[in-house]
């Protein structure tokens, strides 16, 4: 659905983007992560057509980028996205539906529905007078007037308290249910984690990183494995009348029960956690200065 | 460009903005526009109206006196009882008692007092005069005056040594319209200009048609004012253009609103990315500027519509047509697409309000200045608003002289566009970089490969018209001041007109590429810039034919007109080897100066401005020789 082609970007000297390749399948939620300046708005604004890449190409199902055909099967969800703050939510969206060329019964029985499934009331009030969070609600809205195939969602949770962003965060989850083919970026992870298929990670504007979490953990997470005992060893901690010892090898699970049973005990559970994709994405970061390593394929 | 989704864009600006204006604001626009008629008013009155001198002459005088009803008449006095105790407490300026000055003016007051009776006096006796059932016995010398069309800067020009008096009352103007027109009751002093329009065509007149425009124009004054008196030679003033002042007036102060609304509004896009949602609409950039552009285009056409209609219907003008109207068109896209460059240039209100005074300044000046000269000089026809005074005043509006005065500016407005149009888009809206910085970020928008100095050098040929015409139009008034320059004595005006326009010929041939330079659009080498400015140099020397245009207007009547367009057309009469040099050395020149220009360009901004200045050096040696020779 998404296919983008050693995108890169270039201001002046600076390089924004250094080439980036990646694909996105229909009905695939891809996630883009990487700390503060690692290229992920610039990326996606390539790929919703607002900015044209230095070199390189970018096709939206089979559309080149800059074209008004792919653009219509888009819609962009940008990190800041004022408002017009004299129209009310309704006007607002007509006008982009008019835009769309979506026809006007349509847009009004789509823009009430997605403001209905968005909990948005006060839809005459200006868009001025409202919360931030309700201003994120209605630019949600608008960005699914035309009923897109193609989400572009860059950190659609930015700025938000914690029951607005849990509340944006699954109605995403929900657009990725109905088919809708999602790029996202965010800050927290635990979201990413969340509802992404797959996931780059972007560091100094190169993708250092790329996979589905469990090759990701794979390759850049630890699996820790929980040893509970019935008697004392050494490194455990005392948990509801058992003796806990957090290890991270199963040569150290049979170590650990070797000595339980050298003390007269034995290993009555084993418990393994996984990395969460906070720590696989520091220890990529912490990778990234030794040199960029590829789960998946590698560019094309 | 999708005309449905650019109509969509408009009538969504407008219903935003509609939404945005409450109650309070609408009633202080309101307010605003009834205090500037009111200001109109008064300044069309002449001030009259303001009441500054009302009552300041105390003066003594009987009701049975002739100059109580004199008094009576003028405001500037304050009639007293007599009182010669008060005279010498110098509390009455004046004592008359019958006819007789009963004091003696002692102090500057008294005596400005006595001088301001005596000319009411006279005015008195004219306006007495004009109710006369009798106007043969009132008026015994009956006098037609005709106001001619002046043929150049000669009759400006002191040295020309033609200006003797007489000429205002010879027969027959030499305009096209209706020069013979007689009016029974004005009268004229045959002043070497003709005397003022505004009392001519009227005063205790039979309703005899108006003569030449200047009647005409005289007559809009007259009605403007409500003065429909006067008629006599004491009523002839030195001439003022103040009617035509007028006209322009109408006509440019509502753009100078209109463009404050629009450019706040495309600012506005800029300012926190507002506009970036509607970039990634299937709305194209010409759709999106076009559709926010269209109401304000339409609104400020609407206006002048609505003026001419006023003017015209209201008896106030004694014509007016669509061609008034028509000729506003390329003023209101000149306006509104320097404020669109401005708003894509600015990064703050702040900013927008500097830019938007600059374009305001600039441009009220090239459309009002030398509309003010209509009638006087061919240098009038510069400014499309000469065009409506023409219309408005009856007079026939040749499709040359309507070539002439509406192209320029509207190719102007049309490239500006599309220079600001470069910098619409995502990279270059929201990015806070110095207004000069953005300039050349428009102008490498245009620069894809090296043949682009060629097409950019041609592209901005009517930015360079536009600045000359305007030039020529600010300095010739300084064509009668003579200038030894190397032993030549050729007149301050085109001195000067000569340097700006080599100014502007080289910023235009060479700023472009500079930008090229800086966005690493040309290779830095010496092969590249002496290609890269022998180009530009080829395209100006081929757009510089668009200044044929001026052969379309009387410009090249004017010395100073000559001078400024001598590198566009060549004289006639001249051997065949020489016309042929002469068409060839400006393409020399252009190119060497083009690529002088552009190897400093590629070596940084400093060696830039140094090899500018060489080239302008040498392109104005080239210019002042040839003039000095030619012209």
């Amino acid at each position: 659905m998404i296919d983008a082609r050693d995108i890169r970007k270039e201001y002046g000297g600076f390089v924004a983007v250094q080439g980036s390749s990646f694909s996105v399948d229909r009905g695939e939620v891809f996630g883009i992560i990487g700390p503060n300046g690692a290229g992920k708005t610039t990326t996606l604004k390539m790929l919703a057509g607002l900015l044209e890449p230095t070199s390189g190409s970018a096709e939206i199902a089979g559309l080149d980028t800059e074209t008004a055909e792919m653009r219509q099967q888009l819609g962009f969800l940008p990190e800041e996205s004022p408002l017009y703050e004299e129209m009310t939510p309704i006007s607002y969206l007509k006008f982009f539906a008019d835009l769309y060329d979506v026809d006007p019964d349509v847009a009004e029985e789509r823009m009430h529905d997605t403001l209905d499934e968005l909990e948005l009331e006060h839809r005459d009030r200006k868009l001025g007078d409202m919360s931030k969070g309700m201003k994120r609600k209605v630019a949600i809205a608008r960005s699914l007037i035309n009923d897109p195939d193609v989400l572009i969602y860059d950190e659609p949770a930015s700025g938000l308290d914690p029951l607005t962003t849990n509340y944006v965060i699954e109605f995403t989850e929900q657009l990725a249910k109905e088919g809708k083919t999602i790029v996202f970026s965010a800050h927290n992870l635990f979201h990413v984690e969340s509802i992404c298929d797959r996931v780059v990670i972007m560091n100094e504007g190169e993708i250092v990183a790329r996979g589905d979490l469990e090759e990701l953990q794979a390759e850049y997470g630890h699996t820790r494995y929980h040893v509970y005992t019935t008697v004392d060893v050494p490194e455990a901690v005392q948990e509801n009348g058992s003796y806990k010892r957090v290890v991270e090898s199963m040569d150290a699970v049979e170590e650990t029960r070797e000595r339980a049973e050298a003390n007269g005990g034995d290993v009555v559970d084993i418990r393994t956690e996984e990395s969460s994709l906070e720590e696989v994405f520091l220890n990529v970061a912490e990778a990234g200065t030794r040199g960029t390593r590829y789960v998946e394929e590698d560019a094309e | 460009m999708q005309l449905d989704k650019l109509l969509r864009v408009a009538k969504w600006e407008v219903t935003k903005n509609a939404g945005g204006v409450d109650k309070r604001t609408i009633v202080v626009m309101a307010l605003s526009l009834v205090a500037m008629g009111a200001v109109a008013a008064i300044a069309v009155s002449g001030g009259t109206g303001a009441g500054m001198d009302d009552g300041i002459y105390r003066i003594g005088v009987d009701d049975d006196s002739p100059y109580y009803g004199v008094a009576a008449d003028d405001s500037t006095f304050d009639i007293r009882e007599p009182d010669p105790a008060a005279v010498e407490r110098h509390q009455q300026e004046l004592l008359y008692r019958g006819t007789q000055l009963q004091s003696v003016p002692r102090t500057a007051k008294e005596r400005a007092a006595l001088t301001e009776l005596r000319d009411s006096t006279a005015q008195y006796n004219d306006r007495t005069l004009a109710r006369d059932d009798n106007q043969t016995a009132a008026f015994p010398v009956s006098v037609t005056l005709v106001y001619e069309q002046q043929s150049g800067s000669s009759q400006l020009d002191p040295r020309s040594g033609d200006g003797s008096d007489g000429s205002g009352s010879s027969a027959g103007g030499s305009d096209a319209s209706d020069g013979s027109g007689s009016s029974t009751g004005g009268s004229g002093d045959g002043s070497d200009t003709g005397g003022t329009g505004g009392s001519a065509a009227s005063g205790g007149g039979d309703g005899g048609t108006a003569g030449g425009s200047g009647a005409n124009l005289g007559a809009i004054g007259a009605r403007l004012t409500g003065d429909v008196q006067g008629g006599t030679p004491s009523d002839i003033s030195p001439p003022f253009p103040f009617e035509s002042l007028v006209l322009a007036f109408l006509y440019i102060v509502p753009m100078n609103f209109v463009i404050q609304a629009y450019g706040s509004s495309m600012l506005s896009e800029r300012l926190n990315r507002r506009g970036e949602l509607l970039l990634v609409t299937p709305a194209s950039r010409g759709d999106i500027i076009g559709g926010k552009t269209l109401p304000y285009l339409a609104g400020a056409v609407g206006v002048a519509a609505l003026i001419t209609a006023a003017l015209r219907f209201g008896n106030i003008a004694p014509a007016g047509s669509y061609v008034a109207v028509l000729a506003v068109v390329p003023l209101v896209v000149l306006f509104l697409s320097a404020t669109f460059c401005g708003a894509m240039f600015a990064r703050s209100f702040k900013e927008l309000t500097f830019v938007t005074v600059t374009i305001t300044v600039t441009l009220t000046s090239y459309a009002f200045v030398p509309a003010i000269f209509t009638d006087v000089t061919p240098i009038a026809l510069i400014s499309p608003l000469t065009l409506v005074v023409l219309d408005l005043t009856g007079q026939s509006v040749g499709l040359s002289s309507f070539v002439f005065s509406t192209v320029p500016p509207l190719l102007t407005g049309l490239v500006l566009f599309g220079l600001g149009a470069g910098l619409y888009r995502e990279e270059d809206m929201f990015t806070q970089r110095p207004i000069p910085l953005k300039v050349l970020d428009a102008l490498a928008g245009g620069i894809n490969s090296r043949r682009s100095a060629l097409k950019m050098s041609i592209v901005l040929l009517p930015l360079v018209i536009v600045a000359e015409l305007g030039a020529i139009a600010f300095l010739f008034v300084l064509d009668s001041v003579s200038l030894n320059v190397f032993g030549t004595n050729q007149s301050l005006g085109i001195v000067l007109v000569l340097g700006v326009i080599v100014v502007i010929e080289e910023l235009a041939k060479s700023l472009h590429v500079y930008a090229g330079y800086e966005h690493a659009r040309y290779e830095r080498t010496l092969r590249s810039a002496l290609g890269v400015g022998a180009l530009s140099g080829l395209g100006f020397f081929i757009g510089e034919k668009g200044l044929l245009i001026a052969r379309l207007s009387d410009l090249e009547s004017l010395p100073i007109g000559e001078a400024a367009l001598q590198g566009a057309t060549l004289p006639a009469g001249l051997p065949l080897w020489v016309a042929g040099l002469l068409f060839l050395l400006p393409l020399a020149l252009h190119t060497v100066t083009a690529a002088i220009s552009s190897v400093g360009a590629s070596r940084g901004r400093r060696a830039y401005v140094a090899a500018l200045s060489a080239a302008i050096v040498i392109h104005f040696a080239y210019n002042f020789a040839v003039v000095s020779t030619l012209v």
